[in-house]
């Protein structure tokens, strides 16, 4: 059984990438939030007796998911909207801009002209992610940036090692297409200070 | 297949898919203040929950009510359906309780005796007026 202080150091590990591996399948920072915080809790009340190395795996099914309950929602959501849209209900105004909301953490790099490389490859790459199928979005995710082997990410996508491995090379070839056709190859990647 | 593996064992597909990541996973370090607040609070909720689950003082999310709640939170439309439907059906059976209780009121007070409202042939007989004596 892990301790309250060994979830505690798990979770602030995952956190960030959970965000933002949310945000590229859902697309709403808001929603991204609310999702990874329901998965945090749920994830303290039903496997609060689990030893701490059982808890990535199970931290990514309960993420996927409650995703997809967010997706199933949204449809049911979107009917019903449709369906009522004639009776004229206002649209909200813009929420106010808030200083908080763009206050970045410091970067150790503070070379402007890297920094602005970096958030335009960014941006880049994060369009190109979020333009993925979702089972090649997953399974890229899960392997490369949750360092997953072949046998978790199949359990946790519920499918075949086979299909993993397919998703992710699919999911690879295309983005490194995109990349090379943008003109990041992997000397440009490494100019970024990024180690292949 | 056979290309995908050899793709992988030549580890091609690897470097460049671990430099894209290598990109996310920096990138993903600069999250606004107002976000990492919120992720620090979500994670202080759920420490916080895991304790009471180890101490014993949290919910038992494992009975029989709490299956039933979660099978409903992820129903919600069939759900949503079986509350109205029952209301309804209560709302029928009390209507036609009352129904019994004014016909039941109705008898005790008539003047009739009730073996008179039975008989389907009483009525005709006081339409054609061969009570009259």
């Amino acid at each position: 059984m892990a301790s309250s202080q060994e979830l505690s150091d798990f979770l602030r590990d995952v956190e960030r990438r959970a965000f933002k591996q949310t945000v590229y399948a859902v697309r709403d920072d808001h929603v991204a939030l609310d999702i990874v915080q329901d998965a945090m809790l749920k994830l303290a009340e039903k496997y609060a007796d689990k030893p701490v190395t059982e808890y990535p795996m199970l931290f990514q099914r309960i993420l996927q998911n409650t995703m997809r309950d967010f997706w199933r929602r949204q449809k049911v959501r979107n009917l019903w909207t449709t369906l009522l849209s004639s009776f004229g209900a206002g649209k909200d105004g813009e929420e106010d801009h808030d200083p908080l909301d763009t206050i970045d953490v410091e970067d150790e790099s503070d070379n402007p002209m890297v920094q602005l490389e970096r958030s335009q490859t960014m941006v880049i790459i994060e369009k190109a992610i979020e333009k993925l199928p979702a089972r090649q979005r997953e399974a890229f995710v899960l392997r490369y940036w949750e360092e997953m082997d072949v046998a978790e990410t199949a359990i946790i996508m519920g499918c075949s090692e086979g299909s993993v491995k397919t998703h992710c090379s699919r999911a690879v070839h295309t983005l490194a297409a995109l990349l090379q056709k943008q003109g990041f190859g992997s000397k440009a990647m490494a100019s970024l200070g990024v180690k292949s | 297949m056979d290309d995908i593996d050899q793709e992988l064992k030549n580890g091609k597909l690897d470097v460049q898919a671990k430099q894209i990541a290598g990109l996310l996973d920096a990138h993903a370090k600069r999250l606004s203040m107002r976000t990492l607040k919120q992720l620090e609070n979500g994670r202080e909720r759920a420490v916080k929950t895991h304790a009471q689950q180890i101490a014993g003082t949290g919910v038992n999310r494992d009975g029989t009510l709490s299956n039933i709640y979660l099978w409903a939170e992820h129903h919600r439309i069939v759900s949503t359906g079986l509350v109205l439907g029952a209301i309804i059906a209560g709302f029928v059976i009390m209507q036609s309780f009352s129904q019994k209780d004014s016909s039941d009121a109705f008898l005790l007070s008539a003047d009739l005796p009730p073996e008179a409202f039975v008989d389907r042939s009483f009525e005709p007989y006081l339409n054609n007026g061969q009570g009259k004596l």
